[in-house]
């Protein structure tokens, strides 16, 4: 009888901590909405308020469902309302959505640009911080025209899932660097250290006036004129953030300068075209690749404080329209590296001023070197990059190293093909 | 205050039996053999109440040259109509020489005497054929014993590719002789045994006595004396008589049929137990390890042996975990899944009623069934089984959306693996620990799989085996030859397992 009393006594125990200490944040995944992307736009009118757009995928779309129930259901919800701010917006969203929302798979924030250069754009993307679910490697993408237009329009043909093309693209983007990494983490770091720029995504629905005269990779999203059957969305350049407020768009070719100079990102993929020394009519297409890291000699010491980056690319030729024979001309080969070296660093002397002049600070992370030489933090504060940045010497030295001249190497002469 | 109510529900044992037999017939047997044969036969006959007793033998009769009247008494069914024909009947028959003692005439094996009753029952049970001489007060006991056994077969359960395909059969005659013939060395001892008081079951413990710790030979014997049990009919029982934690999950004791495999535990000091009735053998002490080897693993190149070992390894995990890890995952911790299969994971639970908890344990009772059920089933109707599962749980339940085909690859998954551990104890330990592990999973997510594996890792690393830690010689660690989870290159298998502290350290 002891015996029987103990072994219940043992059995409650254990079913007392289970029911008492067990699945107390237990969800099942199909009682929930996922929300792939958030929308920030201001308020029509008060101040105090955000108008939140949510993008919610479907997981049923696309599959092939077993046993009966046909899954012609849309790949994606669109929700878009007015709230205090995008944490509490989950659950005004529940009056018209059944599921709870939740944000465990948000890829990416989408703000428009008029938010986005507002004073008090940073107030509310903190509130990033404070959520659980929200992963600091969700994407920043600031939008020209408002999140809801963009994220209706945004209809991507072949890829169903919403987070699919989304991830997609910005993997893409950040390869070819034509997109700027941008995650909400990068945000935050260059916000609170508060000395170089932030480089957002920028993408658009809207397409603007063809500008004649422009090179093809001087544009910005809405600037690429395309036809065809296809999504109207584009995403190109990059959104300029200084502390925390958008201040300018900058181009592509702009973007992948800022790739190039800076040490903490790294394109793979970037196809470039460079005007040809020895025929003005054409033009020469290349891939440049960064050899190996950047390097950054910084004397900040001096009066004038000084900046040396030395930058070993190798390119490839792609393309050679004026039939120039390379392969076994070394002074041609000479010629060719050093109108590229030219070219590089005139590109990037133009971009460094206008970062000094305009912005006064530079998007290329090199505060993250400069802090290195201080030995501490106030000493750092005082020499402050924001404001010595626009009046520093900044010498930049680019080393070419010729690639492949493509799979066949030589060309044949045209005089002798026209003869 | 948990230890004290642990302890009350183990001591709490049932007070003991009185014995069966009476005191008379204990006295009867304790006495010494009467030199009157009539009286010795007739107290031989009520003991075996012979004539009902339809394979008891007596044949009376009169040895010629000695001038006596003789009779042999046997056990028809376990002994040999040959031996007892030509060799005990035939010559005391035909005899003519005075001078001869009884163990000149029986030309059979064995002839040995004996004075007590209780002795000689021992031997009759055996299948020995007893001799009685009118006027002596002894019995002669000659060896003419013939057990049914079937022949020397293949391994059934612990299969190999490579390597010897001989098992241990239900005579432990024949399983010594499978033993000797890969140690041929005067050091290894048999020792024999008589381990119950009812059915005299005898036990042989099998050993190098230059290898052996002394000290664990002494532990071994000590816990075989002291059972106290009227019938052990075979070594599955035994092994719960003698093992240390009754109640435990884990075996602490190695059964093995492979003759190949228990002699390269006896030449590492480890002892072995065998028993007519059982085509098997125990080894003893056994570690974690020694359940999860197989005897292949050495018997493929290094390469090709550590790949199994690794498979092995790997299949134990997704048995364990699989389960309890998408239980966790997909209703805790769904953030932690790649977006695509998040979404693909919600889409297939849409329509399922249940909640993923309950799904995951049906399926996997649903698995379990359909092999219990399978291992039953006469072997005719055996494919049945495999259509009716296969089809119901496969097809039809996912079909109707009863579960979710994910749940199905979870679950088969797990259950596949399973089989990757030969052994049949640990393989039960590690399906059981599976649900245990579903459970706590299912209530506290992947904190309560991580508690319950640290709670189960201390057990494992307290538990002993005849003295002899678990986990070693990993933890805590030992000089041995390194075979735990992979296995080295032969020539670097130098020593024999520290743990068992046998009298000669090294291999070579």
């Amino acid at each position: 009888m002891i015996k029987l009393i103990s072994i219940v006594k043992f059995i409650s125990l254990f079913v007392l901590l289970l029911i008492l200490g067990g699945c107390w944040d237990q969800k099942e995944t199909e009682e929930q909405a996922y929300v792939i992307a958030i929308g920030l736009d201001k308020a029509e009118e008060s101040e105090n308020l955000v108008k939140v757009t949510y993008l919610i995928s479907n997981p049923e779309a696309g599959t092939a469902a077993v046993g009966g129930g046909s899954s012609s259901e849309p790949p994606r919800e669109i929700i878009s309302f007015e709230a205090e701010d995008f944490v509490t917006s989950r659950n005004l969203a529940n009056t018209v959505i059944a599921k709870q929302i939740t944000y465990d798979i948000l890829q990416i924030i989408v703000v428009s640009e008029d938010f986005a250069r507002d004073d008090d754009f940073v107030r509310w993307i903190y509130d990033a911080t404070k959520s659980m679910e929200i992963r600091r490697d969700s994407k920043l993408l600031i939008t020209k025209e408002d999140t809801l237009t963009f994220l209706e329009i945004n209809q991507p043909k072949l890829e169903t899932r919403p987070h699919e093309y989304f991830k997609m693209l910005f993997a893409r983007g950040k390869e070819t660097a034509m997109l700027p990494v941008s995650d909400l983490n990068t945000f935050f770091r260059i916000t609170e250290a508060d000395a170089d720029l932030f480089l957002g995504i920028y993408g658009t629905t809207e397409k603007s006036e063809k500008q004649h005269g422009k090179e093809p990779d001087q544009v910005i999203a809405g600037e690429f004129h395309y036809e065809g059957e296809t999504n109207p969305t584009e995403f190109a350049g990059a959104a300029v953030f200084k502390e925390g407020k958008m201040i300018d768009v900058i181009t592509i070719e702009d973007t992948r300068l800022a790739f190039l100079l800076n040490p903490t990102m790294n394109g793979v993929d970037i196809l470039a075209s460079f005007p040809d020394p020895f025929d003005e009519n054409y033009h020469i297409s290349t891939r440049v690749n960064k050899i190996s890291d950047i390097k950054i000699k910084m004397d900040l010491k001096k009066e004038q404080p000084e900046i040396n980056v030395t930058l070993p690319v190798s390119i490839d030729l792609l393309s050679n329209h004026s039939m120039t024979e390379y392969q076994l001309n070394e002074q041609n080969k000479e010629k060719l590296k050093k109108s590229f070296e030219d070219t590089l660093e005139k590109l990037f002397k133009d971009f460094v001023k206008k970062t000094q002049e305009e912005y006064k600070t530079e998007p290329f992370g090199w505060s993250l070197i400069a802090r290195k030489k201080f030995l501490t933090i106030p000493e750092w504060e005082d020499f402050d990059w924001m404001k010595t940045y626009p009046d520093m010497k900044v010498n930049i030295t680019v080393n070419v190293e010729l690639g492949s001249f493509g799979r066949q190497g030589g060309l044949p002469s045209l005089e002798e093909v026209r003869d | 205050m948990l230890r004290k109510r642990f302890k009350k529900l183990l001591e709490d044992s049932p007070p003991p039996e009185d014995k069966k037999s009476s005191i008379k017939d204990i006295k009867v047997k304790e006495a010494i053999i009467d030199p009157n044969l009539d009286k010795t036969l007739e107290i031989f006959q009520s003991i075996y109440s012979y004539p009902n007793n339809q394979d008891v033998k007596i044949r009376k009769m009169n040895i010629s040259g000695l001038r006596k009247n003789g009779a042999i008494l046997y056990i028809d069914t376990i002994t040999n109509p040959m031996v007892i024909e030509e060799h005990i009947i035939s010559p005391l028959l035909t005899n003519e020489d005075k001078t001869k003692e009884i163990s000149e005439i029986v030309t059979a094996q064995s002839i040995t005497p004996k004075i007590v009753i209780n002795e000689a029952l021992i031997e009759i049970n055996k299948g020995n054929v007893a001799l009685f001489i009118e006027g002596e007060s002894r019995v002669y006991l000659i060896g003419a014993s013939q057990f049914e056994a079937r022949s020397v077969e293949k391994p059934e359960n612990e299969n190999v590719v490579k390597g010897p395909k001989e098992a241990f059969i239900e005579k432990a005659a024949t399983n010594i002789s499978l033993i000797r013939k890969k140690i041929k060395n005067e050091n290894l001892v048999v020792e024999s045994l008589v381990i119950s008081e009812r059915s005299n079951n005898n036990l042989f413990l099998v050993y190098e006595k230059d290898l052996v710790n002394n000290k664990i030979l002494q532990n071994v014997k000590n816990r075989l004396d002291s059972l106290n049990v009227d019938a052990i009919q075979n070594l599955s029982l035994l092994e719960q008589q003698i093992e240390e934690r009754k109640y435990s999950i884990f075996p602490t004791i190695l059964y093995t049929e492979r003759p190949d495999r228990a002699a390269s535990f006896i030449e590492d000091g480890h002892i072995v137990l065998l028993m007519d009735n059982s085509p098997d053998s125990l080894v003893l002490p056994a570690t974690f390890w020694s359940f999860y080897h197989n005897s292949e693993d050495h018997y493929l190149r290094f390469p090709y042996g550590n790949f199994t070992r690794l498979l092995r390894f790997l299949a134990l995990f997704i048995t364990l975990f699989t389960s309890s890890l998408y239980v966790a995952v997909v209703t805790f911790h769904s953030e932690m899944v790649p977006p695509d299969l998040l979404l693909a994971i919600a889409a297939t639970r849409e329509k399922v009623p249940f909640p993923a908890a309950f799904e995951v344990l049906v399926m996997e009772l649903a698995f379990e069934l359909i092999r219990e059920a399978g291992l039953r089933v006469p072997s005719p109707i055996g494919p049945t089984i495999g259509i009716v599962g296969a089809l119901i749980l496969g097809q039809a339940a996912v079909q109707a959306n009863i579960v979710s085909p994910i749940v199905v690859i979870v679950v088969a998954l797990g259950g596949l693996s399973s089989f990757a551990i030969g052994d049949i104890s640990m393989n039960f330990a590690i399906r059981i620990s599976r649900f245990l592990l579903l459970v706590s999973a299912s209530f506290f997510g992947l904190y309560g799989i991580t508690a319950f594996f640290t709670a189960g890792m201390f057990y494992l690393v307290s538990i002993k085996s005849f003295g002899v830690p678990y986990l070693s010689p990993m933890t805590p660690t030992y000089v041995s030859s390194g075979d735990t989870v992979f296995r080295r290159i032969l020539k670097n298998e130098i020593f024999r397992p520290g743990y068992l502290k046998p009298k000669d350290m090294e291999k070579r």
